[in-house]
């Protein structure tokens, strides 16, 4: 029996790899990855020019303020939007904004319009061809008014060395003592860039995945009879347990290419000379993700990586008994795709949970989900990096999934075994119910 | 030898089968006939071991049927149990294999198979490019790729034209002069006429009928006259015995309660000049299935 195991699971591998769609789908997926890894590279390839600095021209009617803003935003720019560094390119100009506009290499400029009344009031007008966006329009705020006040103290006589220490920026030192407790903001965001495409994300593909291949594969033996010949030589639980072994090492094969497929990307990266990665995920994020993973805590989740991939692979087991058994209960593919229904919702719920964990800091409603079978290979890895799990209840996580394994396959023969052999909707649910309480284990 | 002992299954209350006892004897082509629903599925499914909870004992040479011995059973389904996305060669490796026969030896059997009934050129062919017939010559041939020594063909010949018809024929008999027990049903009679000495039919499932077919005609008593010529219809059915008179295009069927009858309606039909056939027969499968079972089986 162990021979016809093993016959049946390479089997079904075989079947699952020797398709031509399986290098259709690898090809793709490969590359997708490879330009999303690239597409700085691939945008700037097709030309354009990104790094066009914005035109501001200053029409300084009060004939004392030009050098103050351009020392305003020079400030600006090193010190609190650091990005966008140099982004800006500042021109003092007697030309009316209409004429400056109105010649074509200006388009896209904006005009400051400085005026002074008669008690020495700094009045701003700002002119531009089409909308400046909230964004920008904050920065300029800020610099203007900074611009302002500065003028003010100056001419209010303040002694110099004085107002350098008025006007010098404010320095703040943040020093968080619990590094697990970060912002919310940054908990969120954190799990939409980081745990988002490397966990939750491929963990949802391939799990979808997983599904829908076993599903298809007991639906059409079902559904031809070919069950029957099938079943007359290898017992169910030989049969069901084929299944389960070969999908989840098609899974992890597929998880492995998506790896590679990474690699690759990254390498095609390095050797084009792509810009530095931080540019894909944002300098906040990167900073961030280097903070953290340089903290003790960081450093901590990275061991525990072992442990997250063996929940992760236990609930992919379970996903395919699960997956067997429905699929074994349904007479035809369409049953089985809205049955198969509520198992994707799990996992959006799942999801939801992760990104609500950032904003609702130690909820004990969503860490006791992260113990629930299926939401826990989502949730406790996300909590787990937002530090709101620790390694014992990570390891009760994995343990509550080895115990539901051990059930599901338990009971879930059982009704397979029924469940391949029965062609009819008809009692269904009291053959399945019949079944759950037959002593028969084989 | 397969032997199935007071054989009773149940599906929750509804009884599918109530103690069923018979034996195939190695060689023999054995008959399981019923209607639909009579039992016969189940039955077939508790020999090869796809049920299991029932009552009573099935035996193949003295052994329970599980999955050390179902190698040696070859099943023909009544509706295709092939998969259809795979080519012949590929079907009958995943078959052959399941039965742990070696690769070599599955193609082997194979080519000869294929040569046999005229479909050498469909080997690389995918299942669902066959026609009907075709797909039956396919799982015909996966039943019997490894030389069962139990070969269950539920309507082996669904789908076929008599040429093909007469091509299994031919290889079902071969098989049984071989030493294997075959159980056979089918809803033309005139196979299993053909085939089955021995023959069970199921109603409701219960045996209504069991034994040798020569028996079970003899002691059908009733007789059928099979006579060719100008004779008078009216007086032969006036004759006491005689239950029916039948025309065909060919003959006149007289069906008689019994051999005493026969000489009646031989002084009768001698009335008459032109006499091409007089013959007395036995009623056909057909016939006395209809009068156990209450419903012709050839639907």
């Amino acid at each position: 029996m162990k021979n016809k195991l093993l016959f049946l699971t390479k089997e079904s591998f075989k079947r699952k790899v020797k398709t031509k769609w399986f290098f259709v789908v690898n090809i793709i997926l490969a590359l997708v990855i490879t330009c999303v890894l690239n597409i700085d590279s691939i945008i700037n390839f097709f030309g354009g020019d990104f790094n066009e600095k914005q035109k501001i021209f200053v029409i300084d009617n009060s004939n004392k303020t030009y050098e103050t803003v351009k020392k305003e935003f020079e400030e600006y720019t090193s010190l609190i939007d650091k990005n966008d560094e140099n982004d800006f390119e500042i021109t003092k100009t007697d030309k009316s904004y209409k004429k400056i506009l109105e010649e074509d290499k200006n388009k896209n400029a904006w005009v400051i319009v400085i005026n002074s009344d008669k008690d020495n009031v700094l009045s701003y007008k700002l002119v531009s061809e089409s909308f400046i966006d909230t964004t920008d329009y904050q920065k300029l705020y800020t610099v203007l008014n900074n611009t302002k006040q500065s003028i003010a103290m100056s001419e209010t006589k303040i002694n110099p060395n004085d107002l350098a220490k008025i006007t010098v920026p404010v320095t703040i030192e943040r020093e968080i003592l619990d590094e697990t407790k970060k912002g919310e903001e940054e908990m969120t965001q954190m799990i939409m860039t980081v745990v988002f495409p490397s966990i939750i994300l491929p963990f949802f593909i391939l799990s979808i995945l997983l599904v829908q291949m076993i599903g298809a594969e007991v639906n059409d033996e079902k559904t031809t009879r070919g069950m029957e010949i099938i079943i007359s030589n290898v017992s169910p639980r030989t049969h069901f347990m084929s299944k389960m072994i070969a999908s989840n090492a098609f899974i992890i094969l597929q998880g492995i290419l998506l790896i590679v497929y990474v690699a690759i990307g990254f390498l095609i990266r390095g050797v084009t000379g792509g810009s530095d990665v931080s540019s894909l995920l944002g300098n906040d994020i990167w900073t961030m993700l280097k903070d953290f993973l340089a903290s003790d805590v960081g450093s901590n989740v990275i061991s525990l990586i072992p442990l997250v991939l063996l929940l992760m692979v236990i609930t992919f087991i379970a996903y395919s008994l699960l997956a067997g058994v429905l699929a074994s209960m349904t007479t035809n593919i369409e049953d089985f795709q809205q049955i198969q229904t509520p198992l994707m919702i799990i996992s959006l719920i799942a999801y939801y949970l992760a990104i609500m964990a950032g904003m609702f800091d130690g909820s004990l409603f969503i860490k006791i989900f992260a113990f629930v079978p299926f939401i826990s290979a989502i949730l406790a890895p996300s909590l787990l990096v937002l530090g709101q799990m620790t390694l014992i209840e990570f390891v009760i996580a994995i343990f509550i999934m080895i115990v539901f394994v051990f059930i599901l396959f338990k009971y879930g023969l059982k009704i397979y075994k029924v469940g391949i052999l029965n062609y009819s909707s008809k009692d269904l649910w009291k053959k399945m119910f019949k079944a759950l309480r037959s002593e028969d284990n084989n | 030898m397969l032997k199935l002992e007071h054989v009773t299954k149940y599906y929750g209350n509804f009884k599918a089968v109530d103690d069923l006892s018979f034996e195939v004897k190695p060689g023999e082509i054995f008959g399981l006939l019923g209607v639909n629903g009579a039992g016969k599925t189940t039955t077939f499914r508790m020999i090869i071991g796809l049920l299991d909870n029932f009552e009573g004992k099935i035996t193949l040479n003295g052994k329970k049927i599980d999955y050390n011995i179902t190698d040696k059973i070859g099943f023909l389904t009544e509706e295709r149990s092939l998969l259809t996305k795979f080519t012949v060669k590929e079907q009958c490796l995943f078959y052959g294999r399941l039965k742990n026969m070696p690769e070599e030896e599955i193609l082997k059997k194979l080519d000869y198979l294929l040569e046999r009934f005229g479909v050498p050129e469909y080997k690389d062919k995918k299942i669902k490019e066959l026609s009907k017939g075709n797909q039956q010559k396919i799982q015909f041939i996966t039943a019997v790729l490894n030389d069962p020594e139990l070969l269950i063909l539920d309507e082996p010949f669904s789908g076929l034209d008599p040429i093909n018809v007469e091509l299994f024929k031919e290889y079902i008999v071969e098989l049984s002069k071989k030493g294997s027990m075959i159980i056979f049903s089918s809803h033309r009679m005139e196979h299993v006429e053909l085939f089955c000495k021995n023959l069970v039919v199921l109603k409701d499932g219960q045996a209504v009928l069991s034994g040798y077919l020569k028996d079970i005609k003899e002691k059908f008593r009733k007789k059928n006259i099979i006579i060719n010529g100008d004779v008078d219809i009216e007086s032969i059915r006036k004759i006491k015995g005689v239950n029916e008179v039948e025309e065909n295009a060919l003959d006149i069927i007289v069906r008689i309660d019994n051999q005493d009858v026969a000489p009646k309606v031989f002084k009768e039909v001698s009335k008459s000049k032109n006499i091409i056939k007089y013959a007395l027969e036995e009623p056909t499968l057909n016939e006395i299935f209809v009068a156990k079972v209450g419903e012709s089986y050839e639907k």
